[in-house]
């Protein structure tokens, strides 16, 4: 008895000493910009990880109503980075749990410019200022890798230097930014460098610009001010093209309808106690039956636009999920639209899955009910090659012609705000028609073409197919649409 | 009398009161679709006035059932009354914001109260022995009741989402 108490007693004592030590790590975050945001934009968090033991990790950072989280498999010796997208939010909490120890916590404000933020990343030279504008000193690793980070900053100017310090994801990031009209100014750069960020730059050259010297820059800058920069398509408008959800409304409707026929029917034929309360209660649970087998489909609209010859559109994309039950549920978000995804309500309670791997978002966790529709907003841009040159024959006749290299499909032309048929033509092809012919718009997706091109442009409507993308409904909708030249 | 019409016209009412509230929500639902709105406020009012419309009638019927009929009828007359709402119930409360505990609470109380009301009006007639006089006491303390349900709404309301 002595004996096995005592050996009882010595495992008590050994028992901790030889059991493994929580691992140790190490956290550091940094927000992007040096910290710098404007109120209500989102921004990026860069999180290092090191551990001096091998364990798996979740990492988490909050930011306002939205969280995103990752999990990873931390290796000693070895430096994990991850550049997390954070939503609107003056404070943000980064943690990281363990599968064993504590949790670390690192809370961070990003600091909040009521004026608009300029980005100077200039390896030599003074301090640089716009009036108006406050202007925040970068290195080349306080640029972010999200390209949604951009929106944190109204105007950006880069030097050859910085440029060649930043890594690819940084680099896809500012051509993103490019592709999205935002203001830039690259200093001093070589002639290889200007042409990639001519490529991607298509707001009729006033927003990404060359300059000489830092001084240049910023009367470039002054100058493009004048300028608007191409609106994105508010949420509103996008909403407007899918039209409402009607379909478990419609369902519910049919539903208790029956249910009170039903209900109704027993009552002209029995008044038993039990039939009269079981027919209720047999369709209340039918209808929670109903609720969590019937699932209403998710929409997916994709609004783009360019400019006639240009290499890139720029895209928007309404991603709607309509729910039936009250749970938490989990959406794969396509991997092609997930390098720009935010929930286009800000004030949703919203938590993203994170692929360290790929640097995105895998899919969106958040609560439903029935009739709420939760929508995710997706924008960036992708590779296009339309061209479209008019020429006026007589002062009603114009030619349109194909000066791509790529034939059209069949679309819609708008000129003179009326909507003509355009047909399909291959390169360098032409048709000949009537100002005066078409028809007012009439269809939503006509409208909003119409509300989104200056009166005095021509522009071409074509649904777009979008095969390349998964991970999308099958009713899918997407259209394209090309300014032609004045 | 037979126990029949009361009980078919206890159902009618809770029909009635549901058909009535299920249209009103469904027509506020697709208005706040159609305007991108959130619905889930206009589902907490139905969950709310199926609640008190229920409660204000079982107040108004219960105990002059009780006290005209007994309490086992009377009490089966309130569980018909209560029930055809049911499933409005459940539909209103998968597209609100309220917790489950507080529905099934809330129609336990009806129930409840369904049972109590009509044992009140039943013990009226036992006390007075005189029915009339118990009719008339019973409705004066159905209205009574009702005006306080009603007087206290917004204590039964849901908290705002």
């Amino acid at each position: 008895m002595l004996q096995r108490a005592l050996l009882l007693l010595g495992l008590a004592l050994c028992g901790p000493a030889d059991a493994a030590a929580p691992p140790q790590i190490d956290l550091t975050a940094t927000p992007a910009w040096k910290g710098w945001s404007r109120p209500g934009r989102p921004s990026e968090v860069d999180i290092r990880l090191s551990t001096d033991a091998a364990t798996a990790a979740t990492v988490e950072v909050v930011a306002g109503r939205q969280s995103v989280y990752t999990e990873l498999d931390l290796q000693p010796g070895r430096t994990v980075r991850l550049h997390v997208p954070v939503g609107p939010a003056a404070r943000v909490v980064v943690s990281v749990r363990p599968s064993t120890g504590a949790t670390q916590r690192r809370e961070l404000i990003l600091l909040q410019s009521e004026s608009p933020l300029l980005g100077v990343g200039l390896a030599a030279g003074g301090p640089v200022q716009l009036d108006g504008f406050h202007a925040v000193a970068l290195t080349a690793d306080d640029l972010p890798r999200n390209a949604s980070a951009y929106s944190s900053i109204d105007a950006l100017v880069l030097d050859a230097s910085t440029l060649r310090a930043l890594d690819q994801r940084q680099l896809a990031a500012l051509l993103g930014r490019s592709a999205s009209c935002g203001r830039i100014v690259v200093v001093n750069t070589d002639p290889q460098v200007r042409r990639l960020l001519d490529g991607s730059g298509e707001c009729g050259g006033q927003t990404l610009m060359s300059a000489d010297t830092a001084s240049d820059a910023l009367e470039l800058l002054e100058s493009s001010l004048a300028h608007a920069r191409p609106q994105p398509m508010a949420s509103g408008g996008i909403g407007e093209l899918m039209g409402a959800d009607r379909a478990a409304w419609n369902g519910v409707v049919v539903a208790l309808a029956m249910c009170f026929a039903a209900t109704a029917l027993v009552l002209m034929f029995t008044s038993q106690m039990s039939v009269l309360l079981l027919t209720p209660a047999l369709c209340a649970v039918a209808a929670m039956v109903l609720l969590h087998v019937v699932k209403p489909p998710a929409q997916l609209v994709v609004w783009s636009e360019g400019a006639s010859g240009a290499q890139l559109a720029r895209y928007q994309a309404w991603h709607q999920f309509p729910g039936a039950v009250r749970e938490r549920t989990r959406m794969r978000i396509p991997p092609q639209l997930a390098a720009n995804v935010q929930p286009c309500d800000a004030t949703l309670d919203l938590r993203f899955g994170f692929d360290a791997r790929s640097g995105q978002a895998m899919f969106a966790e958040f609560e439903t009910r029935l009739f709420r529709q939760v929508s995710l907003c997706y924008s960036g841009s992708f590779p296009m090659a339309r061209a479209i040159a008019i020429e006026a024959r007589s002062d009603t006749v114009r030619e349109v012609r194909n000066t791509g290299p790529k034939a059209w499909p069949q679309g819609k032309l708008l000129l003179e705000g009326r909507v003509h048929e355009l047909p399909s033509l291959g390169p360098g092809a032409h048709v000949t028609l009537s100002a005066s012919g078409g028809h007012p718009p009439d269809a939503a997706v006509q409208r909003m073409a119409r509300m989104r091109v200056q009166p005095d442009k021509v522009a071409a409507l074509w649904p777009l197919e979008l095969g390349g993308v998964s991970d999308i409904p099958a009713d899918s909708r997407a259209w394209l649409l090309v300014t032609a030249p004045p | 009398m037979s126990q029949a019409l009361p009980r078919r016209m206890a159902t009618l009412t809770g029909l009635a009161i549901s058909v009535v509230i299920a249209s009103w929500w469904l027509g506020s639902t697709r208005l706040a679709l159609d305007d991108r709105a959130d619905p889930s406020r206009a589902a907490a009012d139905a969950l709310l006035l199926t609640w008190l419309v229920r409660g204000i009638a079982l107040a108004m019927l219960g105990p002059r059932s009780g006290a005209l009929r007994g309490w086992r009828p009377a009490s089966m007359e309130a569980f018909a009354l209560i029930s055809p709402a049911w499933p409005v119930v459940v539909f209103a409360w998968h597209a609100s914001t309220l917790p489950w505990a507080h529905a099934v609470l809330a129609e336990l109380l009806l129930f409840a109260a369904g049972g109590v009301l009509a044992l009140i009006g039943h013990r009226l007639r036992m006390v007075t022995k005189r029915p009339d006089f118990a009719d008339a006491l019973a409705m004066t303390l159905g209205v009574a009741l009702a005006a306080t349900l009603w007087l206290m709404r917004t204590l039964w309301a849901p908290p705002a989402a």
